[in-house]
């Protein structure tokens, strides 16, 4: 007979017995209430300052509020990979290599990084990125997968895979004789996949992030740039929509709101601090799958 | 306990070299026979009045001691007199041996001189100083906040200005004489990094990242030595350094992001990002390093990263300026 307590993390899932302060899988605090806004974004769960995540044999220590830093004591048979400019220390004895990736040629073209970088244990190694914003642990069971958008992500452990895939959002507008595609969600996404064993992805937002589960067939409407991960289940389609009381023929952003329509089921994240998204007000003369909306 | 000899810092039994100036420690139980010892060296005489305010020598035990800039405060205290660091939270160090910066509370009060500093706001603070009669600071123009109308303004001479305009560093530095009211903020989401500096300390600073420092701190620029590291090293040509003589002082810094410190032993080295240091003592070396990450076909591209080797402190930036590398 055991009367031992139990919790289950509201991020992760992962049960643990109550005694602990955070959860060893992703960091959030034990005792900290969900916080769920009326229309169902919830908030990353709040992490204590220095709290310690363990993947492998290895474990990843989160550290600062504004810019976190993601403090990973390696050991031996573990290895990470991550973009190499967001390294920002190391020990001497860590090495670090060049990770194989397919596509080189697309990737830079495309503007995504060339070259992935990947650090083997025993030994200390640090990242994070260049702006304010919140380090989001998304521990992966064997089988599930997540789609990130481009120059989101911040580190992996060894046995999660890494793929890309084309978004498929675009238009084209025409400027005389010369015609311009536009990617407003980047022309690719990564796929992070663990096959067999459990896997840690670290991204980093920009600003603060949201999650919401979409039940089947339910629909949201977010600006492309502020999306940060979603489910595999999760379908996106541009949407385009034109207020009511301008001139179509104006050239100006307030013209139409360009939008990414995201369909259930699964999980969508987004962030607060978006970049700005180009967009010349030129008239459209095509584009991917879309929906459209015009007001009056 | 032991204690370093030069600057009279307080170590831990295990302790063999002083981070600061990598001064071998000595215990601090004296012999039997030996009478009670005089302060050894100058910096403590001079450090007194600093803590004048502090209790008397005669409840020497009821003190508590910054752990940041070891500074004696009262026992009552909430936050350090001398550089704003709680005092009711203890130290947050990773594993891996990084300390944060203290996180300022709001509205904390910070004394040096005949003036005083109050740190407002978190995300990116505020420096207001209430400058009194004979103190004054100096700072690049660009941080000036505001200014009650009567605070006198000066320039600071500067050697060099032709190589320091050349470099990019600033060509006047600016100094705000008391009394007064002035106050200082810089143009990012970070923190506020408070160092009293002891006598006879030498710190080198990114350049740009001070924010403002007390009249008694010499300001000078140091020329970094090898291509390679003016190249890749992520900060240009020269550093700032910062050196007490026979004063303290106190240096504001701001930090990109969140800011971590760790002290390095004696030949102990820690490989960093170029963009993310923010600071050091003179006793550090900094050499840049290079690493090539090849593609095959493509080439790939080269990693820089700086090799810091002890003695002495490293402060570092977590939202660090990336430099292309190749």
């Amino acid at each position: 007979m055991s009367d031992q307590k139990t919790h289950s993390c509201p991020w992760c899932g992962l049960v643990t017995d109550a005694s602990t302060l955070s959860c060893p899988s992703c960091g959030a605090t034990i005792d900290a209430r969900e916080v769920v806004t009326e229309s169902g974004w919830a908030e990353l769960p709040g992490r204590k300052d220095m709290a310690k995540l363990q993947f492998g044999s290895s474990f990843c220590q989160i550290e600062g509020n504004y810019v976190p830093v993601a403090d990973m004591s390696l050991a031996a048979q573990d290895w990470v990979y991550f973009a190499h400019h967001v390294l920002l220390w190391k020990d001497p004895q860590v090495t670090i290599t060049t990770m194989g990736l397919k596509g080189a040629w697309k990737r830079l073209l495309s503007g995504m990084p060339l070259v992935m970088t990947q650090a083997q244990g025993p030994g200390h190694i640090a990242f994070s990125r260049d702006a304010p914003g919140e380090m989001i642990a998304l521990p992966l069971q064997p089988g599930q997968a997540v789609d990130v958008r481009e120059h989101l992500f911040l580190v992996a452990t060894g046995n999660v895979t890494y793929d890309w895939f084309q978004s498929n959002i675009w238009f084209t507008t025409r400027n005389g004789n010369e015609t311009e595609t536009h990617y407003p969600l980047g022309m690719f996404m990564d796929r992070f996949f663990t096959p067999n064993a459990p896997g840690l992805l670290l991204l980093h937002a920009a600003g603060n992030a949201f999650v919401r589960s979409l039940a089947p067939n339910q629909t949201i409407l977010v600006k492309p740039t502020a999306l940060l991960f979603k489910d595999p289940t999760v379908q996106m389609q541009l949407h385009i929509e034109r207020p009511a009381g301008t001139w179509s023929s104006w050239r100006s952003w307030g013209n139409r709101y360009l939008w990414l329509r995201l369909y259930g089921p699964g999980r969508v994240a987004v962030q607060s601090a978006y970049t700005h998204m180009e967009d010349n007000g030129r008239n459209i003369t095509r584009h991917s799958g879309a929906t459209q909306q015009s007001w009056g | 306990m032991k204690h370093c000899p030069k600057c009279n810092r307080p170590y831990d039994d295990h302790e063999t070299f002083c981070g600061f100036d990598g001064g071998k420690l000595v215990s601090d139980t004296a012999p039997a026979s030996a009478a009670p010892a005089p302060p050894m060296n100058a910096p403590i005489k001079t450090e007194a009045p600093r803590v004048a305010s502090a209790p008397a020598a005669t409840d020497a035990i009821e003190r508590i001691a910054c752990e940041w800039c070891y500074a004696q405060n009262q026992k009552t205290a909430l936050s350090c007199r001398s550089c704003g660091a709680p005092l009711d939270i203890r130290n947050l160090v990773s594993e891996s041996g990084w300390r944060e910066a203290p996180r300022i509370r709001d509205m904390t009060e910070i004394h040096f001189g005949m003036s005083t500093c109050q740190v407002e706001g978190e995300i990116v603070p505020v420096a207001e100083l209430n400058l009194g009669q004979g103190d004054a600071v100096f700072f690049e123009h660009h941080v000036l906040l505001w200014k009650d109308d009567h605070t006198p303004m000066s320039v600071m001479p500067l050697q060099g200005g032709v190589k320091r305009a050349l470099a990019g560093m600033p060509f006047i530095i600016s100094i705000a004489h008391g009394p007064g009211r002035i106050a200082f903020s810089r143009d990012a989401t970070g923190e506020l990094v408070v160092l009293p500096l002891h006598p006879g300390m030498e710190l080198d600073v990114r350049e740009h990242a001070f924010l403002l420092a007390s009249h008694h701190i010499n300001y000078s620029y140091l020329r970094i030595k090898g291509l390679r590291n003016i190249l890749f090293g992520g900060q240009g040509m020269f550093m700032d350094r910062f050196v007490t003589s026979d004063q303290p002082g106190l240096l504001l810094l701001h930090g990109y992001g969140n800011v971590f410190e760790r002290v390095l032993q004696p030949g102990e080295s820690i490989m960093i990002e170029p963009g993310a240091f923010l600071y050091k003592d003179s006793s550090v070396t900094m050499n840049v390093e290079s690493q090539k990450l090849t593609t095959g076909f493509f080439g790939g591209t080269g990693m820089n990263l700086a090799r810091m080797t002890g003695p002495g402190r490293v402060g570092i930036q977590s939202m660090y300026v990336h430099h292309q590398t190749d």
